[in-house]
């Protein structure tokens, strides 16, 4: 286990090494509308000026050097680089705005986590029932919906300030937890059913596939030919072997939303998370914030990945030995 | 129009992606009139002290710091804590009203001196506390040329106050030679050139709101300068801060809090300022936070437009929710004279006059954001009503029918050499526009209005910000059309309208505005001799005869001086400024229930 273990954390490094050389390389090389120095220099640059800053910011030196300051300043100062637009540090940044991602990825999973699981099990156990149709269509329109539509739907329709139905605090609620846990968590319901719901789709349909393939196992027949109960054999037997590929989804999929790609829940409802600094960072072509954000959502999928990986390792041996 | 020399100039940028604020001309109401586009521009009788405004925005201001602003939106917020020599009353149209001045400024007759006398008795909010003398309005300037503030329009506008060409090279914001201050109440701006009009108009600017170099100094000697985020208020309100001065009601994306500042004397100063707190909130979806203000309470709309669905709702049925305010510039579409087909003047004739630019007018809400444009100065300007007012100028007949006219179009194809009435090269012309929101809407109808007249395009779209910076803005990207264009005022002067967009001189490389790259040696004397000249009526004639000049040559197909819609929550009297082309939140209150 150990080998495997050290094993897995080398393919981190290398790969981690991998996304910070392609995104310097996208960020810093490829041809963009957007130069850091004239973006620094503020709305009416003399050339002069521009030139002035490039020089101070190094970024007329060739390449190489760029690079290997940019890796040097990121291993030993954990620099993820500086917003010429918002003056600030990207890393001081992306923390100050990570608990509200957190807040909204991490509800957002427990909704979709338990919604979807439900849906799965009554789905497969219910195979070509009503419910079961029913609930495959619908999770086919959550699929399709695109959040931003669903977002602005779910404030017309529940909002307290513009919907028609106002039941819930809409855009521009949200609370961190450390001020108000109640606004907290009013003020986050309407953003985690809008975020979880194509996430809940989806895991219906994987929980629901699995399981049935699942349920027709030899040793399930076996577990039913011990008298087993039906709820025992579906949840102790048939739902543990067909979880495993929703735990693998599921640190891809967490790790994405914490990594900053809930933009359009942020943006609808207002939340000043990660998403939404990329999406301010992207509108004011402020590449150093987009390269930092890319960056450390890579960093964080490649992390979950791992524990995954040896999550894993743990359930099922036969990992540690392919 | 992008990052030079316009403060407004944002808002395009910003319109364009369908983010910009917005519109409606709700007449009347407690009406001093005038206001451009029917907006009120005075507060209700009665109006009440008290209560918290909010103002919905999308995104941030672009500099806290009221010497490196230069945004609509960053003016609408700034000019509630900083006060400038002098500024726009919401009813000024042309010369603005003094505020830290004691009167007007006065030009000498040669208009190389420009004295301005001060009041007494304004104080600097908390942590400085003093007295603001001339010394700070003298400093403030100076720092305008700082590199650490690069402000955006110190050298377009003071560049001629002796001492600021070295100073502008050095960029360390030391002392202008220039700018004298005999006493405490008084500053003197001695100039190389006759240019006293237009340094007169930049007073009106936030550059000239006085900083206490003792306190700011410091600030101003990191890179960036750090004054933004310790700023002291000159105005009824200051961003909440702590006591040193740090400002704890700030916070970049996310809020400003505005609360009443406490050495502000309303003796010294022609704003009501009702409100007790404003609270900016930013990064609203413009889509909801328009429904939020139309429905809510104590709302108004800051940088975005409220979306077309919204803004016909509201112009209907919710007029008094609704203020429209002309935006004192025009948007059009930028033929490049040194690529060809544009280089022979009567194919860009045959194009305006094919132009259906009704058409054009609707990506954007139609009639109700404003009049077709004729020529380049727009309503409201001095030079408007000489250069033709809502009419082309005489003679110029590709400009004649709106809706656009084959007939028009056809005989300048023809006397360009083309027999059929319709353009006939075969190579393909650069065309590049917006991406998305409205603009790419008119860029995608004005592509396929030049296909119509015979036009091969290598029609493309990318973001607003890099359409200008990679494109339209660099002459040696060889565009040939950019129908993404536009131009507000810096202040109310045709001279920022005109110079930076068509006299040659202001040809760049780089950051270039001059799209046209129009060299043109008769317009260019009219325009050095109008800025030279500092009667006022003098002036409006010789730039009104420019206009002329400028609009017989083509340059641009000119589709819409516009409106700007701003809108309100119901409870909320609000007050158009006409400078500003934003809800003045020094004059907006909250209604009486």
């Amino acid at each position: 286990m150990g080998r495997y273990i050290v094993r897995r954390l080398l393919w981190v490094v290398v790969l981690v090494f991998a996304v910070v050389t392609i995104t310097f390389l996208i960020f810093s090389v490829l041809p963009s509308g957007a130069d850091p120095a004239r973006l620094r220099a503020g709305r009416s640059p003399n050339p002069r000026l521009v030139e002035e800053i490039r020089h101070r910011y190094k970024l007329d030196q060739p390449v190489t050097a760029q690079y290997g300051l940019y890796i040097s300043n990121l291993v030993t100062k954990l620099d993820f680089g500086h917003s010429f637009q918002n003056d600030t540090d990207v890393l001081d940044e992306i923390f100050k705005r990570l608990p509200a991602t957190i807040s909204l990825a991490l509800g957002a999973c427990v909704v979709w986590l338990f919604v979807g699981i439900s849906v799965g099990i009554i789905s497969a156990v219910r195979r070509r029932s009503i419910l079961d149709r029913t609930a495959m269509g619908l999770s086919l329109v959550a699929i399709s919906a695109p959040v931003f539509w669903l977002g602005l739907v779910a404030l017309y329709l529940f909002a307290d300030d513009i919907g028609k139905i106002p039941i819930l605090p809409g855009a521009g609620s949200y609370t961190p937890l450390t001020d108000d846990p109640i606004k907290w968590f009013t003020g986050l319901i309407l953003p985690w059913l809008v975020l979880a719901a194509a996430f809940a789709a989806i895991y219906a349909r994987l929980v629901r596939g699995n399981l049935i393939e699942t349920m027709s196992e030899d040793y399930i027949r076996t577990a039913r030919a011990k008298g087993l109960s039906e709820r025992k054999v579906i949840l102790r037997h048939g739902l543990r072997s067909a979880i495993t590929p929703v735990v693998s989804a599921l640190g891809l999929d967490l790790g994405l939303l914490l990594a900053g790609n809930a933009i359009l829940t942020e943006t609808v409802f207002n939340i000043p998370g990660i998403g939404r600094m990329s999406y301010n960072a992207i509108v004011n072509s402020d590449l150093p914030t987009i390269e930092g954000v890319v960056l450390f959502g890579a960093l964080f999928i490649v992390v979950l990945n791992l524990i995954v990986d040896i999550a894993y390792a743990f359930i099922d041996p036969r990992v540690r030995y392919s | 129009m992008l990052m030079r020399r316009s403060a407004l100039r944002m808002l395009l940028v910003l319109c364009a992606g369908g983010l910009a604020a917005v519109v409606i001309a709700a007449c009347g109401g407690g009406g001093g009139g005038g206001g451009g586009g029917n907006a009120k521009t005075s507060a209700p009788s009665g109006a009440q002290k008290g209560g918290t405004l909010t103002v919905l925005a999308n995104a941030d201001v672009d500099y806290i710091d009221c010497g490196a602003a230069y945004y609509q939106f960053s003016y609408q917020i700034e000019y509630a804590y900083c006060r400038p020599l002098y500024s726009y009353k919401p009813q000024d149209k042309g010369v603005p009203s003094p505020d830290v001045a004691s009167g007007p400024a006065q030009i000498s007759q040669d208009g190389k001196t420009v004295t301005v006398h001060m009041k007494s008795g304004i104080k600097f909010g908390p942590p400085v506390n003093r007295e603001v003398t001339s010394k700070d309005v003298k400093y403030a300037i100076e720092r305008g040329f700082n590199k650490n503030v690069a402000n955006g329009y110190a050298g377009a506008y003071f560049g001629d106050v002796q001492g600021a060409a070295e100073a502008a090279k050095k960029a360390d914001g030391e002392p202008i030679s220039g700018i004298v201050t005999p006493d405490d109440h008084t500053i003197v701006f001695k100039l190389t050139e006759s240019t006293g009009t237009v340094v007169a108009g930049a007073l009106g600017l936030p550059l000239s709101t006085p900083v206490p170099e003792e306190y700011a100094k410091k600030f101003d000697q990191q890179n960036p300068s750090d004054y933004g985020n310790h700023i002291v208020a000159t105005g009824p309100y200051m961003i909440q801060n702590d006591s040193s001065g740090k400002l704890t009601g700030y916070e970049p994306m996310k809020n400003i809090t505005l609360v009443r500042n406490p050495n502000w004397d309303p003796k010294t100063d022609y704003r009501p300022a009702y409100l007790d707190k404003i609270i900016v909130k930013e990064g609203v979806d413009p889509d909801v936070g328009s429904r939020q203000i139309v429905d809510g309470q104590n709302l108004v709309n800051g940088d975005f437009t409220p979306p077309p669905a919204i803004l016909k709702q509201v112009a209907t049925s919710k007029k008094d929710q609704l203020l429209l305010i002309d935006s004192g510039g025009g948007r059009f579409m930028s033929f490049n004279f040194k690529v060809p087909p544009f280089n022979d003047i009567n194919v860009r004739k045959a194009v305006i006059a094919g132009m259906d630019r009704n058409a054009l007018r609707l990506t954007r809400g139609g009639e109700v954001i404003g009049p077709i444009m004729q020529h380049q100065l727009p309503p409201g300007f001095p030079g408007f009503e000489e250069a033709g007012g809502q009419n082309p100028p005489p003679g110029a007949d590709w400009l004649q029918n709106p809706n656009g006219s084959k007939t028009v179009s056809a005989k300048y194809f023809k006397a360009a050499g083309m027999s059929s009435g319709k353009y006939e090269g075969n190579d393909k012309i650069l065309v590049v526009g917006d991406d998305s929101g409205v603009g790419g809407r008119a860029a995608e109808v004005a592509a396929s209005q030049l296909q119509d007249m015979g036009f091969k395009l290598n029609f493309r779209q990318v973001p607003h910000s890099t359409m200008y910076t990679k494109f339209c803005n660099v002459p040696k990207a060889n565009v040939a059309f950019c129908p993404n264009t536009g131009w507000f005022k810096d202040f109310i002067d045709p001279q920022t309208l005109l110079d930076p967009l068509f006299n040659g001189k202001n040809i760049l490389q780089e950051n270039n505005s001059n799209w046209p790259q129009m060299n043109d040696p008769t317009v260019n004397k009219l325009l050095d001799q109008a800025k030279l000249t500092v009667n006022r009526d003098e002036r409006a004639k010789l730039f009104a005869q420019a206009d002329q000049k400028i609009t017989m040559l083509a340059p641009n197909v000119p589709w819409v001086w516009d409106k700007q819609p701003n809108i309100a929550s119901k409870n909320v009297a609000a007050v158009g400024n006409s400078f500003n082309a934003t809800i003045d939140l020094n004059f907006t209150s909250i209604k009486q229930q």
